[in-house]
C-alpha cells in the first residue's frame, strides 16, 4: 500500500485561508478528499469545531458536508439543468432551509458576486469566470464553517483569475469561515494566510516563508 | 426532498426527449400488450355470461339432460307438480343468418307468464323469460314484455309462422325492419322468418340472440317435443331447498338438476390454458419493457454521474439520490402505465376479435359486441407500470448511490464495472438455467411452474448476453487489425458493455421468444398436418354447416344421408355424431363413429404395439371408450381408467380402453362406437359422414351427385380431404395469429430499447465522433460506423438467442404445451424459423440504427469538439 499523506499535521482557526501547493500527485485532492469527509483517514484524527471527522459514519458526513463545508472545483461543478439561482437555493434546500428565506439569501449573495441579473439564466450561458462565481456563492451560501477549493483557477484566465481570487478570499472572511484552497496559482497562493507545501505525504513550508505548520 | 433537486431531475429528463418518448413507449407497450389481452379475454368471459343471463334469467337452477335434450312432457309434470317452482321450458340451438351466428332461444310466453305470476312478489309481470344481467333482477324489463307490449305483437308471435325478435341493433346491422321477412338456417336447412318486434332495450348480451316461439324453435331446430332444460327459481330458503330435493329425487334417469348455468360455464373453464398463455405472453412485452426501462434509467444515471458526484458532495445523502432515481422511475412508470392502458383499450379491440375467433374455432359459440374493461385492468396496468419501472431502476439507483462524492466515476472505470458484472451475469445465467430445469423436473402438471421454469430460461440468455457481446468483439478487433474503422467499430462496442450490453441482452431475449414459439407453433403445425393425413383415410366429408361443435341440431336428415351414402360410386362410408355429453368431471365431447375396419387404421393409439392395438378395438367394439390425449392429461387418465358419463338412463361408467392421438379438438373428447352411443343416448342423429370412394371414381362426379340429393332439403357442406386439410391449417394458423401479433409486440420493444440506447450511447461519445470526423470520415461513414455497429449487436443478439430459444421451444412443446392443453408435439425444427429470426434481429438492430446514425450524420464536428 502507498501512503499518499503521512503525518499531515495542520490547524486552522476561523476566519483563516491557507493555500496548499504541490506538485502533480503530491496528495492534494486526497488532503481535501479526507478534510471534507469523502475518504477517511488511515490514522490520526480530522477535526472540525472539535467534531472528529475520520470517526463520523457516512450519513453523518453528509450531513457534516451539507452543513458545515463548502466546495468550489476547478470545473466549477455546476447542474446544467438548474439556473443560477437554483444552483445556489440548491445549496441551502439540501440543509433544510426553504421558502423565501432561501431565496433572500440566495439573491443576496448573488447580488454579492456581481450575477444578480443573471439569476435566471442557465449556467451554460455563463462564461468560465462567471460559472465559478455561481460556484463560490454556491459554496458560502449555507454558510459552511469551512470552504475548500480545488484549483479554483485552474480554469480561468489570468484577467479572471484576478477577479475571483479576492472575491473567494473576502467573502470567506466576511463569513469568519476557514478556506483551505489546493492551487498552483501563485498568486492566489499568496492571498492565502498561509501557504505550505506538500511534498512526499508531509506539509513543508515553501522555500523563503517564515510561516509553516 | 429539495424542490430544486426534483427541477434538475425532471429538466435532464426533459432535454433528451427521444431517450425519453422511446422508454416510454417500449414500457406502454408493454402495458398496453397486458392490458389488451386482460380486454379481450375478459370481453369474451363477460360475452359468455351475458348470454348465459340473457338467457337464463332469473333462474336458479335447471334441469337438462343429454345431447337429445328433454322431453317436453317432463315440463308439464313439474309446472303441474311444483309450480312454486316456477318452471319455464327453453330450447336453444345456434342458426345462420347470412354468415352472422346467432343463438335460438325458443320461449313459451305463457309459461313465463305463469312464471311470473309465482314470482309476483318480485317485481311487476314479465311474458317473456328473458332479463338482461347488471340491474336488480326483480326490477329488470323482460324482452319479452316489451317487445311484445301490444296485444297485436302477441297475437302474431302465437300464430304466424317464422315469427321472431331480435335486438333493434342486430336488426339495423342485418337491414331489417319489422316487418321484414328473412331467411334463417339451421343446421343446414333454410326458413324463412319474420321479425315482428324488435328489442330495443339496448341491454348487453341480447345482441346475439333470436327469440321465437318454443314451437317454432323445435321445428326450426329439428327437436320436436324436446327441450334444451327447464329453468326454476327456487326460494333462497329451506322450503326451496326441500322443493328442489324432492324434484330431484323424482326425476328421471340421466336428467339432471343443478345450479343454473353450472353447465355452461366448465365450457368457460376450458378456456382458462389459453388466456394463460396469452397472458404469458403479454407477460413477456412487459419483460423486454423491463430491459428497456433499466436501459433508459441507467443512461439517465450515467449521464449525471458527475450532477450526482456533486450533489454528494454538497450534502445529498445516498437515500435522497436512490429517492431520486426511484422516483424518476416511479413518474416514468406511472405515464408509461397511463399511455399503455390507453394504447392497451385501442388494442383490445383488436385482440377482441382475435380471441373471440380462437374461441368459436375451438371451444364454444361467443359473440363479442361489448368491450370489457375489467375491474383489475387499471390496477394491473398502473401496477404492472410502476413495479416494472421500479424493478428496472433498483440497480441503476443503486449504482447512483455508490457514486462518491467527487468529480464522479470515471468511464473506464465504469466499463471494468460493466466487465465484471457481465462476468458475474454469466454465473448467474447458469444458475437460472439449472434453476429452470430443476423446476420442470421437479413439477409434472403445474402450467405456472412451466412458465416459471421458460422466463427464467429467457432470464438465462439475457444474463449471458452482454459477456458474449463483450468476448465476440474483442475477438472481431482483433481480427480487424489492418481496418482501423473495423476495429474502432467492434472495439467501441466492446469498450462499452455499460451501454452496449442491455440493449443487446433485451434484443436477444425477445430473439429467443420468437424462436421458441415460432418453432413450437413450427412443431405443433407439422404434428397437426401429419395427423390429419393419417386420419383423413376417406376421399369425401359431408357435414351439416352452422356454429358450434357436438350441436345437436347440426344434424343430416335422415332421408338426406340415405340419400347421399346410395350415390353410386362410394366403396364405403363412416357415419359420425358428435355429442357433448355430461360427466362428473364436466361436459365431454364424444365422437360416436361406426368405424369400418379400413378407417380404424386413421386412429393412432398412443403407445400400444400391435397385439395391444388390436385387444384396444375389440374392448372398443364391445362399450370401451378410446380417450383423446388433451382430455386424458386433463382428467389425469390412462388406459385401462373408467369414465362416467351421464347417459340417458343415468350415470354409467365406461372403460379407457386406450389413449388417441387428436388434434381437432382443443379440449379432447372420447371416441365411441355408435351403436354404444345409440344404446345409451338414444340419439340417431348423424353429425358427419365420410365417404371412400371406389377405385376410378372421379370425386367431382360424386360430388356433384351427392349436391343433387341433398338439393332442397339440407345445406351440406362436402368438402375433399385436401379441402378438411386446407381448413383445419386455415383454422390453425387463425389460433395463432394472436401469438405471432404478442411476439412481434415484445420484438417491437426490444428494438425501440436498442434505439433508446444507441441514441444513450451516441451522446456519450459525440466527441469521439466528433475527432473521428475532424480526420476525415465522411458523414457516411459515421453513419455507417453506427449501422455496421448495431447490426454487429443484432447478429450477437441472434447467436445467443439460438440456443436458448431452441431450449425454450423444447420448454414450449414438451412442458408448456403438454400442461396447459395435453397436447403431445413432436418436435420439427425449419431452417426457416432461424432464418426469419435471424432476419428479424439484424432488421431490428439496422432499424434501431438509423436514426443515431442519421444523428451523427448530421452533427456538427464543432460542436462535438467543443463540448466539455
Amino acid at each position: 500500500m502507498h501512503a499518499v499523506l503521512d503525518e499531515v499535521d495542520l490547524e486552522l482557526q476561523s476566519g483563516a485561508s491557507a493555500a496548499i501547493v504541490g506538485r502533480s500527485g503530491s496528495g492534494k485532492s486526497t488532503l481535501l478528499n479526507l478534510l471534507s469527509g469523502i475518504d477517511r483517514p488511515d490514522g490520526g484524527t480530522i477535526e472540525l469545531d472539535g467534531r472528529e471527522i475520520g470517526q463520523l459514519r457516512e450519513p453523518a458526513r453528509t450531513v457534516l458536508r451539507r452543513e458545515s463545508i463548502g466546495f468550489v472545483y476547478q470545473f466549477f461543478n455546476l447542474i446544467p439543468t438548474l439556473s443560477v439561482e437554483e444552483n445556489v437555493l440548491l445549496a441551502l434546500e439540501l440543509k433544510g432551509m426553504r421558502g423565501a428565506q432561501a431565496r433572500h439569501r440566495t439573491r443576496g449573495l448573488l447580488d454579492r458576486v456581481g450575477l444578480g441579473s443573471r439569476a435566471a439564466s442557465t449556467v451554460d450561458m455563463l462564461s468560465g469566470g462567471e460559472q465559478q462565481r455561481v460556484a463560490i456563492a454556491r459554496a458560502l451560501v449555507h454558510e459552511p464553517r469551512l470552504v475548500l477549493a480545488d484549483e479554483p483557477t485552474g480554469n480561468l484566465d489570468e484577467a479572471t483569475a484576478r477577479e475571483i481570487v479576492p472575491l473567494l478570499t473576502e467573502l470567506v472572511r466576511e463569513r469568519e469561515a476557514m478556506l483551505i484552497v489546493v492551487t498552483h496559482d501563485r498568486a492566489l497562493a499568496a492571498a492565502a494566510d498561509r501557504v505550505w507545501e506538500l511534498r512526499d505525504g508531509r506539509l513543508h513550508e515553501p522555500q523563503g516563508s517564515s510561516e509553516g505548520a | 426532498m429539495s424542490r430544486t433537486l426534483w427541477a434538475a431531475s425532471a429538466r435532464h429528463l426533459l432535454r433528451r426527449p427521444a431517450q425519453l418518448i422511446l422508454a416510454l413507449i417500449g414500457l406502454a407497450l408493454g402495458v398496453a400488450t397486458i392490458t389488451a389481452v386482460d380486454i379481450a379475454t375478459a370481453s369474451a368471459n363477460r360475452a359468455f355470461e351475458l348470454s348465459l343471463d340473457a338467457v337464463s334469467g332469473p333462474a336458479t337452477n335447471e334441469i337438462t339432460a343429454g345431447p337429445a335434450g328433454l322431453d317436453e312432457q317432463l315440463y308439464i309434470s313439474i309446472a303441474l307438480r311444483e309450480p312454486e317452482l316456477a318452471p319455464v321450458p327453453l330450447l336453444e340451438g345456434y342458426v345462420t343468418i347470412g354468415d352472422e351466428a346467432f343463438q335460438l332461444v325458443g320461449v313459451d310466453p305463457l309459461a313465463a307468464a305463469n312464471a311470473s305470476a309465482e314470482r309476483a312478489a318480485d317485481g311487476p309481470q314479465a311474458i317473456g323469460t328473458l332479463q338482461a344481467a347488471g340491474a336488480p333482477r326483480a326490477q329488470q324489463p323482460a324482452p319479452g314484455t316489451e317487445a311484445l307490449g301490444g296485444l297485436d305483437e302477441l297475437r302474431r308471435w302465437l300464430t304466424e309462422p317464422g315469427a321472431a325478435i331480435m335486438a333493434a341493433s342486430s336488426a339495423r346491422r342485418l337491414g331489417l325492419t319489422v316487418g321484414s321477412r328473412f331467411e334463417i338456417a339451421a343446421g343446414g336447412r333454410p326458413f324463412t322468418a319474420v321479425l315482428i318486434a324488435e328489442d330495443a332495450s339496448g341491454l348487453p348480451g341480447r345482441e346475439g340472440l333470436i327469440l321465437t316461439d318454443i314451437a317454432q324453435a323445435q321445428e326450426w331446430l329439428g327437436a320436436r317435443g324436446r327441450l334444451s332444460s327447464i329453468e326454476l327459481r327456487a326460494p333462497r330458503d329451506a322450503a326451496g331447498l326441500a322443493a328442489l330435493t324432492e324434484l330431484r329425487a323424482q326425476l328421471p334417469h340421466g336428467v339432471e338438476l343443478q345450479p343454473v348455468g353450472r353447465r355452461s360455464r366448465t365450457n368457460l373453464d376450458m378456456t382458462r390454458a389459453f388466456a394463460t398463455n396469452l397472458h404469458a405472453m403479454s407477460l413477456l412485452a412487459l419483460l423486454v419493457g423491463l430491459f428497456l426501462i433499466y436501459g433508459a434509467v441507467s443512461f439517465a444515471v450515467l449521464q449525471r454521474r458527475r450532477t450526482f458526484a456533486v450533489l454528494r458532495a454538497l450534502g445529498a445523502t445516498r437515500l435522497e439520490i436512490v429517492r431520486l432515481v426511484m422516483l424518476e422511475s416511479l413518474l416514468l412508470g406511472v405515464a408509461g402505465a397511463l399511455l399503455g392502458l390507453g394504447a392497451g383499450v385501442a388494442l383490445g379491440r383488436v385482440l377482441i376479435a382475435l380471441v373471440s375467433r380462437t374461441i368459436n374455432d375451438l371451444y364454444f359459440v361467443v359473440a363479442v359486441n361489448t368491450v370489457a374493461l375489467p375491474h383489475g385492468a387499471l390496477a394491473t396496468a398502473v401496477g404492472a407500470g410502476v413495479v416494472t419501472a421500479l424493478l428496472a431502476a433498483v440497480l441503476p439507483a443503486w449504482e447512483a448511490a455508490r457514486i462518491e462524492p467527487q468529480l464522479g466515476l470515471k468511464r473506464s472505470t465504469l466499463e471494468v464495472r460493466a466487465a465484471a458484472i457481465a462476468r458475474a451475469l454469466v454465473l448467474a445465467s447458469v444458475v437460472f438455467a439449472l434453476g429452470s430445469g430443476a423446476i420442470v423436473l421437479m413439477t409434472s402438471r403445474s402450467l405456472l411452474a412451466g412458465f416459471v421454469a421458460l422466463f427464467l430460461l429467457l432470464l438465462a440468455v439475457a444474463g449471458v448476453t452482454p459477456a458474449l457481446l463483450g468476448a465476440v468483439a474483442q475477438a472481431g478487433a482483433r481480427v480487424c487489425r489492418r481496418s482501423p474503422v473495423g476495429r474502432l467499430a467492434l472495439g467501441g462496442v466492446a469498450s462499452s458493455l455499460s451501454r452496449t450490453g442491455v440493449a443487446v441482452a433485451s434484443l436477444g431475449l425477445a430473439i429467443a421468444a420468437m424462436i421458441g414459439v415460432s418453432v413450437m407453433v413450427g412443431s405443433f403445425r407439422d404434428s397437426l398436418h401429419e395427423w390429419l393425413i393419417r386420419t383423413m383415410r376417406a376421399d369425401l366429408y359431408v357435414t351439416v354447416p352452422g356454429p358450434g361443435f357436438g350441436r345437436p341440431e347440426r344434424r343430416i336428415e335422415p332421408r338426406v344421408l340415405a340419400a347421399l351414402t346410395s350415390v353410386p360410386g362410394i366403396a364405403h362410408f363412416t357415419a359420425t355424431r358428435n355429442a357433448i355429453v355430461d360427466s362428473p368431471r364436466g361436459p365431454i365431447s364424444i365422437a360416436a363413429v361406426s368405424f369400418t375396419p379400413q378407417m380404424q387404421t386413421g386412429i393412432e393409439l398412443v403407445g400400444e404395439r400391435d397385439r395391444a392395438a388390436r385387444e384396444a378395438w375389440e374392448a372398443f367394439a364391445h362399450g370401451a371408450v378410446f380417450m383423446a390425449e388433451p382430455l386424458a392429461w386433463r382428467l389425469d387418465m390412462h388406459r385401462g381408467s373408467s369414465l362416467t358419463l351421464e347417459t340417458a338412463s343415468g350415470a354409467r361408467r365406461f372403460e379407457v380402453a386406450g389413449l388417441y392421438r387428436e388434434y381437432g379438438n382443443g379440449r379432447g373428447g372420447v371416441l365411441m362406437d355408435r351403436d354404444v352411443y345409440r344404446h345409451w343416448w338414444g340419439d340417431e342423429g348423424v353429425s358427419s359422414v365420410s365417404l371412400s370412394l371406389a377405385q376410378g371414381v372421379e370425386p367431382a362426379d360424386v360430388v356433384a351427385a351427392l349436391r343433387r340429393a341433398a338439393a332442397g332439403h339440407q345445406a351440406i357442406f362436402i368438402g375433399s380431404n385436401a379441402d378438411i386439410l386446407a381448413l383445419s391449417m386455415s383454422i390453425f394458423d387463425r389460433t395463432f395469429v394472436i401469438t405471432r401479433v404478442l411476439y412481434w409486440l415484445a420484438a417491437g420493444v426490444a428494438a425501440i430499447g436498442l434505439t433508446s440506447s444507441l441514441l444513450a450511447w451516441e451522446l456519450e461519445r459525440a466527441r469521439e465522433l466528433g475527432v473521428l470526423r475532424s480526420l476525415g470520415l465522411t458523414p457516411g461513414g459515421a453513419a455507417a460506423l453506427i449501422e455496421a455497429q448495431t447490426i454487429f449487436m443484432g447478429l450477437v443478439a441472434f447467436v445467443a438467442a439460438v440456443p436458448a430459444g431452441l431450449l425454450a421451444a423444447e420448454l414450449l412443446v414438451t412442458v408448456i404445451n403438454r400442461r396447459a392443453f395435453g397436447w403431445l408435439i413432436d418436435f420439427h425444427l425449419q431452417g426457416a424459423q432461424l432464418a426469419n429470426a435471424l432476419w428479424l434481429a439484424v432488421a431490428a438492430a439496422a432499424a434501431a440504427g438509423v436514426y443515431p446514425a442519421w444523428r451523427s450524420a448530421r452533427a456538427s464536428i464543432a460542436a462535438h469538439l467543443r463540448e466539455e
